[in-house]
This record gives C-alpha cells, structure tokens and sequence, in this order.
C-alpha cells in the first residue's frame, strides 16, 4: 500500500508540472484514488484536511476582493509609474517594491492579479515592453511573499501547521532576507533589461499628466474596504497577543468586510477562488495517505541519514531540495509533503527549533521562482499575458528563473549559516 | 412553430473579409452579430459587437476594471493595427441554430448565451440566416397575441 501512495502521488505530481489537466482535478482525482484504495479511511481523510489553512485562504480572498473595486491598487501602480519619472531602474525597483510588498500583505498570487494588468496597461502608455516588467514582478512576489505568513502558499500551510510559529515570527526571521533578496535581484534584473525599459521622455510626462486617484474617489466603501484591510494586517501582528490563530483573524476581518462593505454577499463570495481551496483540500489528503502509509517517516529517516543528523546539513538540504522540488514541481504540493518530513526531524516543545522551518519556507518560496510552473503566481502571470496575446514561454521564463533562484539561495544559504545556525 | 417560420436576417461576411470590412456589415447589417463563412457557405464563426470592441483596444484591457483616469486619445493605436486583420482573427466560435429548432429551444439558448443573434443553419448545414434576439421575442409576442 506504502507504493501506491508513492505512485498516486508521484504521478499526480508530475501531471501537474505538465499542466495537461487543471491541477485541481489531478489532485481531487489523487485523493479520491487514495480514499477508495484504502490507502487512506474516511476519518483520516478529513482529518487530513488543514481547515486552519483553507479558512485563511478564503478570508483573505473575500477582504482582497472587497478591497479590489476601491482602486486603491490601480492607485498605488500608477504613483509607481509617475514616480519613476521616466527612469527605467526606477520603474523596475519600485514595481519592485510594490509588487513584494503586496505580496506580503496579502498574498503573492493576488497581488499579481492585481498588479499584471496595471503593468500591461502601463507599458502600453510608457511605450516599453511588458514582459520584463512582467518577469519582476512575478519575481518580486515570490520573494516578498516569502516574508510574512500569509505571502506565499508555502508559509500559509506552514505557519498554520506549526504552531509554535507566530506571524511576528516570519517577520523577524525571514523579511530581513527577503529584503536583501529582493534588492539583490531587482538590481540584476534592472541591469538586464535597461536597455529594454528606455522610456521616451513625452511617454513620462504623460504619464505625469494622469490623475491616479481618479477611481478611488469614484469607488464606494473605500475607506472601510481600507480600514478593514488594514486592520486585520494590524490583527494578524497581534494575533499570539489576542490567542487567535491566523485563519480566525482572517475569516473576522472578512466578515467585518462583509458586514461593511458589501452590498451583495452572493457577489461578494464569488471572489472566494473554490479552484484554489479545492486544490488544497485534494493535497492534503494525498500527504495524509502518505503519512497513513509511513512513507513521510521513510523519507524523514532517509534525509536524516544523508545527513547524519547533523543540523547544518539537514537545514541546507532542506533549502535547496525544497527549492529544487518546488522548482519541477509546484512549491505547494511539495510544501504538503515536505512539512511532516520538517516536523518528524524537527525537535518539539521546549527545545522547539525553528531553523529547518525557515529552510524549507526559503527554499519553497524562493523556488517559486526557478521555473513557469513552480509558484502559483508565475502561473497566474502567464495566464494574464496569455489573454492579452502576450505570451511568455516556458524557456524564456527558465532564463530569468534559474539566475533568480540561484541568486536567492546562495542569499538565503548565508543567511542561515551566520543568523541562523 | 420552428425557426421556419420566424424571418431571418441574411448577414454574413465571408472568412477572407477584413476586420474592417466586417465591422462594415455588422454595422449596415444593424444586427449585434454576424456569421462569418466559409467558400461553402458553411459557418466558421460569429463576429459579434464586443469582438468588433475588443479588437479595437489591447486585449488586456478586458483584465482592468479601473480606468477612468485614462485621457481620451489613450490606448487608440491598436484599432489602426486591427482594421486590415483578417476577421477570423476577431471572431468566436459559433453556435449554430438549425432551422427546425423549435421555438422553445432557441429560447433557452439565447438565454444560456451572451449573443444578442444566433446563425441558423439549413439541413444541408449551410448558413440561412441569422436569428437576432429582439426579432425572435417579437415573433413569439406576435404569435401569442395575434397582432
């Protein structure tokens, strides 16, 4: 039975970095395949489901949606625009910015929903290509998601299966980082594509000309949206403070945003994206068969006799091996099967160690990168450029995406090394 | 009572038209749609308003749901571009109404469907007409209430 796990999950892993089928059908398939072969009972596949990480994900897409019609983030592109002045380095720096900042405020995949149409738009009025500025962005979110609990998949199912790990906690530990990284790449990036991002002096001060507050003072509820928005950012700092898990101060502040802010509530849920939730419910089901089976204890074993139970070496093994399998993969997936693995070699109570949970968020996140379909973002950036008949390809996104994640990794490698172990 | 018996609107551009030409027939045609044929008459496809809309602005600004601040002559480029495209560059997949449909049915497929008029086909599968929204409803209150 331990071999049928295996297979089903490999299998429906590989399918989904092939994208033939819609990765929420392979892994609802997945998990109905491991349920009805026994692999896994009834029971154990609903208790496989991480509720905490669902409720956070939908709370956040309800306040995100709600937030979205104020024009507060076509707002905050468009000062971006301006404010680069017609400089390319400062275009890319401060898409750049917003983009990760974003990111780690709500969530990198929402934030380049919202950010990719604005950009092409804005490309479009400066007369420069879309694509690099595109291709910062998509990187920008990976990396400043990788800062807060709720920025990226990969620490959402982390920070909700680890308890002993605060919101703070990310913050303190891995926003310095992501900082660093961030500056890092954007720099390399912003060198690469000078040339290409050469913005003509009449396109600048057009776009000077733009009002881009416009919207926002033709929206409704802009200021609750905002209140509540911030609030619950301000909510989640607190949360050990206040004893609520993040998934409840999520799903309150979407409820206060309901309460608020919506007229309709069956519109309001539309922004719910089922897909997504779907898509976890299926993984988390596949990796409770797996630990059904043993296999997470096999593999936990395995990776401690690699590395002879040192410290080091299982932390930086957990790095790269996470982003090399977020990188064939998609970190989500691989970040399910991974944290059982982290929590078996990792020491529980008091003498809790939080290092091998930075590794793999490090490695998940920041793989994110390497490839079109390692991150959910950089699928949703594709999609986006697909519509608007601007294609990015496969290889032209590997380009980027290998320097970007080697790049980070080497950061993240020191950064453990001196600051962490 | 079938599509037989409710007047159809002969409107169609052929598969080699411009996009241009096409908008030209769409607007004399006073219909919201238009079929677009092969040599043989058969339909390839449906040339509606929003395909004549949005292939004269860039495809993403379907995505942007904010954009009041943008200055008139903004984003206009694209329509100069799209006049000498070919039409089936623009058109959409059609779904075609044959012409013993009943009544019933073509109701329900108009609302299941965001096209103000439909292609009916004939049963050799060649183009007949098209059946606009508006008409189709008139037809059914004449028949209802005699006037």
């Amino acid at each position: 039975m331990e071999l049928v796990a295996i297979a089903i999950f490999v299998v429906v892993l590989a399918l989904i970095a092939l994208e033939w089928v819609h990765r929420t059908k392979l892994a609802l398939a997945g998990a109905a395949l491991m349920a009805i072969l026994g692999v896994i009972d009834e029971e154990g596949a609903i208790a496989a489901v991480d509720w905490s990480t669902l409720g956070l994900l939908a709370g956040m897409m309800i306040i995100v949606g709600l937030t979205e019609p104020t024009g507060v983030f076509t707002y905050l592109a468009l000062r971006v625009a301006q404010l680069s002045n017609g400089s390319a380095l400062r275009l890319v720096f401060l898409l750049a910015g917003v983009t990760g900042l974003l990111s780690a405020f709500l969530d990198n995949l929402t934030a380049i929903l919202l950010i990719v149409p604005i950009t092409l738009l804005l490309a479009d009025l400066l007369r420069v290509s879309a694509i690099p500025l595109v291709l910062v962005e998509v990187v920008s979110s990976n990396i400043g998601g990788t800062a807060t609990l709720i920025g990226d998949p990969p620490n959402i199912m982390i920070g909700t299966a680890v308890k002993e790990l605060s919101f703070l906690d990310f913050i303190v530990n891995l926003a310095p980082v992501s900082l660093v990284t961030l500056v890092t790449v954007t720099a390399g990036l912003a060198f690469a594509y000078r040339k290409q991002l050469r913005v003509p002096p009449e396109r600048a001060a057009e776009i000077a000309r733009i009002d881009p507050a416009r919207d926002m003072r033709e929206a409704v509820y802009v200021k609750r949206s905002l209140a509540v928005l911030l609030g619950t950012i301000l909510a989640f700092f607190l949360h050990t403070l206040l004893h609520l898990e993040p998934a409840v101060v999520a799903l309150t502040g979407a409820t206060v945003m309901l309460l608020v802010a919506a007229d309709d509530v069956e519109r309001a849920l539309e922004r719910i994206e089922w897909s997504t939730l779907f898509f976890f419910i299926g993984l988390f089901v596949m990796v409770g068969g797996l630990e059904e089976r043993g296999v997470i204890d096999h593999v936990a074993e395995g990776l401690a006799d690699i590395t002879g139970g040192s410290r080091v070496a299982e932390t930086l093994v957990i790095l790269w091996g996470a982003a090399g399998g977020s990188a064939l993969v998609d970190n989500i997936p691989f970040t399910a099967a991974m944290i059982p693995v982290v929590d078996t070699l990792s020491p529980s109570g008091e003498s809790f160690d939080d290092v091998r949970w930075w590794a793999l968020a490090l490695g998940a996140c920041f793989g994110g990168n390497a490839t079109l379909v390692a991150a959910a973002a950089n699928v949703a950036a594709a999609g986006v450029l697909d519509r608007a008949h601007q294609p990015i390809s496969f290889v032209r996104f590997l380009a980027v995406g290998i320097p970007v994640t080697i790049v980070s990794l080497l950061i993240a490698t020191a950064y453990l090394l001196v600051f962490q172990l | 009572m079938t599509l037989r018996d409710i007047t159809l609107v002969p409107a169609s551009v052929p598969a080699t038209a411009t996009f241009r030409e096409a908008a030209t027939a769409l607007r004399d045609s006073g219909l919201p749609a238009i079929a677009v044929l092969d040599a043989e008459g058969h339909v390839e496809g449906l040339f509606t308003d929003i395909d004549l809309l949005e292939g004269l602005f860039p495809a993403y600004l379907g995505e942007l749901k904010h954009t009041s601040f943008l200055p008139d002559d903004a984003l206009t480029e694209r329509a100069l571009e799209a006049a000498d495209e070919r039409v089936t560059e623009h058109m959409r997949k059609a779904r075609e109404l044959e012409i013993e449909t009943s009544t019933a049915h073509a109701a329900e497929r108009f609302l299941h469907c965001e096209e103000g008029a439909l292609p009916v086909v004939g049963d050799d599968d060649r183009f007949v007409g098209m059946l606009p929204r508006a008409e189709f409803s008139l037809a059914m209150l004449r028949r209802r209430t005699g006037s």
